[in-house]
């Protein structure tokens, strides 16, 4: 099986943002968590993978094949779901899905059938195939998404972001999709929620203003923070001191109060209780730069 | 609220680009409007007068009707199109100050937008090259006012519409179709015009207001053109009122059916089909086959059927486009009201004319659709943000953008097969069964479809480089006023350069496409070559991915590149060089190209080199052998000739001066004379020949010329000769070398000259002129002439040229035809030939003339015989009336000819009179309600054979009135006799509007009829005709018919008793002075006001009122006004005293309820304001002064009034 191989990519845009600073990731098969916040720098990412945009200085490459420059050959292997995207409204899931389909590849129109109707069933729109898309929901449109994305066997699928603005049950179901495809496919995941990652990805990076922050198998990263976060139940207006004295890495609000995680090395006492470790810790961890210090 | 709205409308609009291209667009086009609309001004109208910027400024309006759609349309669709929807509509806003601020604000934007028309036309006045003497002073006011009258209401009526369908339908195409819907209102109501329909309500009904400033201005002299501002009143006002009106009544229909919601009526569909996904199941257990996945060439052409049949799904299933294909099938019944029509005439439903009509009203729609639709098509990944999907697809921007371009040519194709049906249903309609659906195909796929191609790749290519749609659309739209209009407007075309290259060539029954189809293939190919060039760079740079500006597309064109694109561009250009190459080679060696504007400097040239000649005598020609051997098929023509020359001088003449007519495939290859002579050839680039004679030739002696000459057509034949082709060859004697400096080379129009430094040129020469009173119609190579030609042509046609057939014999595959003149004819003639059926018939004189019958014939394309009895009869009709009224017919045959359409008039020559396709054979009459114009213009070409060739007119002013004039009175005098007053009062009527129409629009000075001047058509036939009928009205036509009796007996050419004294020719003061022989004193006057000024009645019942006094005994009591005017030398109308016999009429109701005249007599007129009593034994419905309009009054609807009456002390009702 072939691995991505993302090698010191770097891309400044012409307002002079830095949306990548020699960004070097090697992505297995099987399902691969990006995880950043907003503006990070993952879409970015992911639109360079999928032939969308140039990038500035680096290497991109997928087995023998060079990425940034034979983008056809990429185009022919890649699946891709965008962040954002629209749909013609005026036309049905069956029609746009088939015409994908020749345009990716499948000439028999028996096979495209088959396939067509496969990932109609897959996605839970079978029943909707003959409706226009333009009265799509949200969710009916992401699988849409992901049923496009997964038209002609690709063997590198790139999602950006397909859980943002779902209801948790549309969520719960995409994921259940997302699931099965990391088998025997790279797939790469971006996403600002930590469950994603948790539930899905058996490798994931994190990445910040357009740097890797960390990329780990999920549970040693946990393993690699285990012991040192504890939590404290605080009042509201004590934030901003224990701001300036300890490392918080998360806020909650609980019943009005607030719990507060700190990162530290040593047990800092003075009412702090240790407490297990998650995922979402790791990524504060790092997001706030606390694992550095 | 509302404020605040405006005012983030103006800002929001500000920092829009498109706002500043529209502008920036409009004021280009301004700046050179009055040009393209109307050309340069002249001294007597100038570019800048009122009427003209007025209506330069309505149709410019009409024109941006596309810029109010998009200002106007998108401002509250942007809303809904940007899905901001939601976030504006949740905010306190109210109805009223939402769309009041984004009406308001978006209205004062356009109209800053439309300012640049003001102010371009403004700047337009003072460009550098400008002529000074074209214009008027500058007048703020000429230009505001119709800014206000015209444009305001306008875009105030188009942008209100726009608006509101913008809001209510949330959808931009439904704006662009509103526009379509408003064009074709316009192609309408002009349609409507064209017919004779109710010209105040369609002036009413234009938008554009621009048949209302027409109607306005139609009758006006040049002098009130220059000065007087369109007023604001009439019809136009009622029309602006109108249209503010309907504009109004959109907003507020607009303001009540907004619908103040974010989603309109889609929200329950929405929320079933959510329950219903969460109903079922996930799909985890369902698995995946997996297709074989192949790239390969049949992939490539799969992948290409199937995104254009995706996109033209799509179209087909915008309700708009069914908007579009139905107004384009819909023209063809909307104009088949006006179909061609020539002299009131409509044509049969012949499938060419059919399908320009269609082409002439579809070409906006298709420039629309190809405009609207390259944009939609490239943008729609884009529009629909499809784009980062669609984008990583692994296929080529070239099958994709190629796609595309298919999906619009499809959806092309269609509309133009859709418009064929209509025509074949329109011509059933009219029972008309010969269809013709090769010709439909060729000439829309070879024809405007072949342009569509170019046009569409063209669209392509600026959509994918431009990357931004509204840019692309204005790029389009200057590529093609530049890169066809402005190259036509200028002079400066050729097909290498002019896009497209042209059109296809005229249809002609008889001669088909003839040759100049291969030309016109080649330099579309050319131009096809040169469209995939860029359509196919384009496909290197056109935006894909999400980075789109154009540095980033410049840099992936490496990776685009392909070798098969690359051979293709290369293909592309190679062909293009090729056939480039080719047409240059065609255009420019083998044929003399010239540009329009080369050709002005060479005739220019040429009377500068040349003009000294022009008296230098030279002998007459009296006599012309003949032998022209024809070859149609190349159409090229051998000739050898002989002349007879005489020195009719009173001094030797030691050189003749040759002219070869000028044409660059005609060859004189020998010229001898029967003396010995040399040959000076200083002149040869004007094809001037100097032959000085060994021995002068002396006063009264004759000498024979002859001459060989050929004519070879070479080149691609994209050239205008339509003189000889393949089947239907005409041409006349201008063909042949003429003697002398030739003034009819010279530069006619007044500034052309000026540009070339020549003053301007009279268009005739002054009656009193002694060298032209003693020219003819011939100019000055000799008048009459012996005649004797031997012409042979391909076996399969027809021959023919003036005289009797003196034999006839065939060589091998060619037939020779001689034929000679039985007496001298004009030094006038031409050679016909086709292959013709012919229709034959003898006019027999009546039994009191001691004449021999004369051979009738028609010679006929197969399939043009529907009106072959009309002229036939028109023949014998009018021989019978001329020969009784005026003098014997001098020929013993008389034939008729029909040529192709190219050139549409028929013309008299001795003996035979070549007709033009479009014109007779063509005419669908309707007997009820048409005057049998087949049977009016044989007659008025048989009238020649008198007038013109019995009286040959001095060549001075005045010339045309008597060939004209006179032809006109004898067709008029026949169309009486065998129809009745009415046809003939009808045909008069018709004439009488083309003189005041003609009057309005003359560039000199407006002539009397007796000094008419060349190219004074309007006077010649239509005062011509309307002052002869009313001058037999006033003397009666026998007087006339005696008058003219007695002018042939004193001119006609062979044995006139006054012409065999004289070597000058007949004046219109000759023939005046037989009209005053017999006219009454009482009456002299009328000649006066008819022939030898400009005079114009404004006359108008004022009121009228009838009363009973005795049983069947009614007096009526009508007070008319008269106004008599007299234009004056500096062309403004003088009021003259009246001291006029005019008609009164007094009208009842017959039987069948309709109007009958009961009374018609002249009462002599002495007062403007009179009245006039009368008894009549009928009850009178009506009465009125002139109310037949036998007089020329620009106002004739106001002559005649309703009669309100007493009867025994009782009103009636």
């Amino acid at each position: 099986m072939n691995n991505l191989t993302i090698s010191k990519l770097s891309k400044t845009y012409s307002n002079g943002t830095q949306a990548l600073n020699k960004v070097s990731l090697d992505i297995p098969t099987g399902m691969f968590g990006l995880l950043g916040p907003n503006g990070a720098g993952k879409s970015t990412l992911m639109r360079t993978i999928a032939t969308l945009q140039e990038a500035d200085e680096g290497t991109v490459t997928f087995g023998e094949l060079d990425v940034l420059k034979d983008k056809n050959e990429v185009r022919k292997i890649i699946g891709y779901l965008p962040q954002e995207f629209g749909l013609y409204p005026r036309t049905t899931a069956e029609v746009l899905l088939d015409h994908l389909a020749v345009l990716k590849g499948i000439r028999n129109s028996k096979e495209r059938k088959e396939i067509v109707e496969g990932l109609l069933q897959k996605t839970n729109l079978y029943i909707h195939r003959k409706k226009k898309l333009s009265t799509y929901s949200g969710g009916m449109k992401q699988r849409f998404g992901i049923a496009q994305a997964l038209l002609a066997n690709p063997k590198l699928i790139i999602v950006d972001e397909p859980t943002a603005g779902l209801d948790p049950t549309e969520r719960n179901r995409f994921h259940n999709i997302l699931c099965e495809l990391g088998e025997n496919t790279v797939v790469i995941l971006s996403t600002h929620i930590v469950e994603d990652v948790k539930e899905l990805c058996t490798n994931m990076a994190i990445i910040n203003n357009g740097e890797v922050l960390l990329q780990e198998n999920p549970l040693r990263a946990i393993n690699r923070i285990k012991g040192n976060v504890y939590s404290k139940t605080i009042r509201k207006e004590e934030l901003a001191e224990y701001k300036r004295s300890y490392n918080v890495i998360a806020e909650r609000l609980f019943q009005g109060k607030k719990v507060i995680h700190v990162y530290d090395e040593r047990d800092p006492g003075k009412g702090f209780t240790p407490v297990e470790a998650s995922l979402n810790d790791v990524y504060f961890t790092y997001i706030f730069g606390a694992a550095a210090q | 609220m509302l404020f605040e709205l405006f005012k983030f409308e103006i800002k929001y609009r500000l920092k829009r680009s498109e706002t500043y291209v529209f502008f920036t667009a409009l004021l280009l086009y301004s700046l050179i409007a009055v040009e393209a609309l109307f050309g340069n001004g002249t001294e007597l109208i100038r570019a800048n007068a009122p009427f003209i910027i007025a209506k330069t400024m309505g149709v410019t309006t009409a024109f941006f009707m596309a810029v109010v759609s998009m200002v106007m349309g998108v401002s509250v669709l942007r809303d809904f199109e940007h899905h901001m929807e939601s976030l504006m509509f949740i905010n306190p806003i109210t109805k009223k100050a939402y769309l009041g601020g984004r009406f308001l604000g978006s209205f004062v934007v356009l109209l800053g937008i439309f300012s640049a028309l003001l102010i371009g036309l403004i700047i337009g006045n003072f460009l550098p090259w400008k002529d000074p003497a074209t214009l008027l002073p500058f007048h703020f006011w000429s230009y505001l006012q119709p800014f206000l009258t015209v444009v305001l209401p306008t875009i105030f009526f188009g942008g209100s519409l726009f608006f509101v369908t913008g809001a209510l339908s949330r959808r931009i195409m439904v704006v662009y179709v509103q526009g379509i819907l408003l064009l074709i209102l316009y192609i309408f109501t002009l349609q409507l015009t064209a017919g004779s329909g109710n010209k105040q309500i369609i002036a009413i009904l234009d938008p554009f207001s621009f048949q209302a400033i027409g109607g306005i201005v139609e009758f006006w002299t040049p002098a009130e053109k220059n000065t007087r501002i369109v007023p604001f009143e009439g019809i136009l006002l009622y029309s602006r009122l109108l249209w503010i009106g309907i504009g109004m009544l959109s907003l507020i229909v607009g303001y009540y059916r907004f619908n103040f919601n974010v989603v309109t009526g889609k929200a329950g569909k929405k929320a079933s089909t959510t329950n219903q996904s969460k109903a079922s199941t996930t799909g985890a257990s369902i698995s995946i086959p997996s297709p074989a996945i192949r790239f390969d060439l049949q992939t490539a052409i799969r992948q290409l059927a199937s995104h254009s049949w995706f996109h033209i799904r799509t179209i087909l299933k915008e309700s708009s486009f069914w908007a579009i294909a139905a107004c384009a099938v819909a023209t063809i019944f909307i104009n088949s009201i006006s179909l061609d029509i020539k002299y009131g005439v409509d044509s049969y439903p012949a499938t060419y004319l059919i399908v320009s009509q269609l082409i002439e009203l579809s070409v906006l729609f298709f420039l629309f659709i190809i405009l609207f639709y390259s944009g939609e098509l490239v943008w729609k990944e884009r529009d629909a943000n499809f784009h980062q999907v669609f984008d990583t697809v692994p296929v080529s921007s070239f099958i994709s953008l190629t796609g595309k371009l298919l999906a619009l040519l499809v959806i092309l194709a269609f509309l133009l097969l859709s418009m064929m049906a209509a025509g074949m249903v329109f011509q059933a309609f009219n029972e008309y069964y010969i269809f013709e659906p090769g010709l439909y195909f060729m000439e829309f796929f070879t024809g405007i479809f072949f342009f569509l191609v170019l046009l569409s790749l063209v669209a392509f290519f600026f959509q994918s480089v431009l990357n931004n749609k509204y840019v692309a659309h204005i790029a389009m739209a200057v590529f093609l006023v530049v890169g066809i209009v402005v190259l036509n407007l200028s002079g400066y075309s050729h097909p290498l350069y002019s896009f497209g290259g042209g059109f296809l060539p005229m249809y002609s029954e008889m001669n088909s496409y003839g040759s100049f189809l291969k030309g016109y293939l080649w330099i579309k190919s050319y131009w096809l070559w040169f469209s995939i060039m860029l359509f196919a760079s384009a496909t290197l740079f056109i935006a894909r991915g999400t980075e789109t500006d154009f540095k980033q597309r410049w840099k992936s064109r490496r990776q685009r590149y392909t070798k098969p694109l690359g051979r293709l561009i290369a293909g592309a250009f190679l062909f293009f060089v090729f056939s480039g190459g080719y047409i240059f080679y065609n255009t420019n060696i083998l044929s003399d190209f010239d540009f329009p504007s080369a050709e002005k400097v060479y005739k220019a040239n040429y009377e500068k080199a040349l003009k000294k000649f022009e008296h230098l005598p030279q002998p007459k020609i009296t006599a012309v052998n003949l032998n022209v051997d024809l070859y149609p098929s190349e159409r090229n023509f051998i000739a050898k000739g002989s002349f007879t020359l005489v020195n009719k001088h009173d001094q030797a003449i030691p050189e003749i001066h040759i002219q070869k007519a000028p044409s660059p495939d005609l060859t004189i290859e020998r010229i001898e004379f029967e003396r010995a002579s040399e040959a000076d050839n200083t002149y040869e680039e004007y094809g001037y020949f100097i032959h000085t004679l060994d021995t002068p030739l002396q006063p009264g002696d004759s000498l024979k010329m002859e001459f060989r000459q050929t004519y070879i057509t070479q080149g691609l034949e994209t050239g205008l000769n339509h003189d000889i082709v393949q089947n239907g060859t005409f041409f006349n004697n201008n063909y042949f070398p003429t003697l002398g400096y030739h003034p009819d080379i010279e530069l006619e129009d007044k500034s052309e000259r000026e540009e070339q430094g020549l003053k301007p040129r009279a268009r005739r020469a002054s009656i009193n002129d002694p060298i032209a009173l003693k020219q003819g119609m011939a100019n000055d190579d000799g008048e009459e002439i012996r005649f004797e030609i031997v012409v042979s042509t391909d076996s399969s046609q027809t021959a023919i040229a003036p005289g009797y057939l003196e034999s006839h014999w065939t060589e091998g595959d060619r037939s020779y035809f001689r034929y000679r003149t039985n007496q001298p004819i004009t030094n006038f003639y031409s050679v016909t030939s086709a292959d013709y059926k012919v229709v034959k018939d003898r006019w027999t004189p009546s039994a009191n003339h001691s004449q021999d019958p004369v051979e009738l014939e028609i010679y006929y394309q197969k399939g043009h015989e529907y009106n072959l009895k009309r002229m036939m009869k028109g023949l014998k009709k009018s021989l019978g009336y001329f020969n009784s009224h005026f003098s014997p017919y001098q020929y013993p045959q008389l034939r008729i000819m029909e040529f192709p359409r190219y050139r549409t008039f028929a013309q008299s020559f001795a003996s035979t009179i070549p007709f033009s396709e479009a014109i007779g054979f063509m005419m669908d009459i309707d007997d009820e309600k048409d005057v049998d114009m087949a049977f009016a213009i044989t007659a008025h070409e048989v009238a020649h054979q008198w007038w013109g060739h019995q009286v040959n007119p001095a060549n001075v002013q005045g010339r045309s009135m008597i060939s004209e004039s006179l032809a006109q009175y004898s067709a008029l005098m026949v169309l009486k006799k065998e129809f009745s007053d009415e046809k003939a009062h009808q045909f008069v009527q018709r004439e009488m509007r083309r003189y005041l129409r003609g009057r309005s629009d003359e560039e000199q000075q407006e002539m009397p009829l007796a000094l008419v001047e060349s190219g004074q058509d309007y006077i010649h036939y239509g005062k011509g005709a309307v002052n002869m009928y009313a001058l037999q009205d006033y003397i009666s036509e026998d007087s006339v018919n005696l008058a003219l009796k007695r002018f042939l007996r004193d001119w006609n050419n062979i044995d006139g008793l006054i012409k065999l004294r004289t070597d000058r020719y007949a004046t219109t003061n000759d023939l005046i002075g037989y009209f005053r022989e017999v006219t009454p004193d009482s009456l002299q006057y009328v000649l006066e006001d008819l022939f030898e000024t400009i005079t114009l009645h404004d006359i108008q019942a004022v009121s009228g009122s009838y009363e009973s006094t005795a049983s069947q005994q009614f007096e009526v009591n009508l007070e008319v006004d008269v106004t008599k005017l007299r234009l004056n030398k500096s062309g403004i109308e003088d009021t003259v005293e009246v001291h006029d016999w005019i008609d009164i009429g007094v009208y009842a109701e017959d039987k069948n309820g309709s109007q009958e005249l009961i009374y018609l007599k002249k009462h002599k007129i002495t007062e403007p304001l009179t009245n006039i009593e009368i008894t009549v034994d009928r009850r009178p419905t009506k009465a009125g002064i002139d109310p037949l309009h036998k007089l020329i009054d620009r106002e004739p609807d106001d002559n005649v009034i309703g009669l309100s009456g007493k009867e025994e002390g009782r009103e009636s009702p």
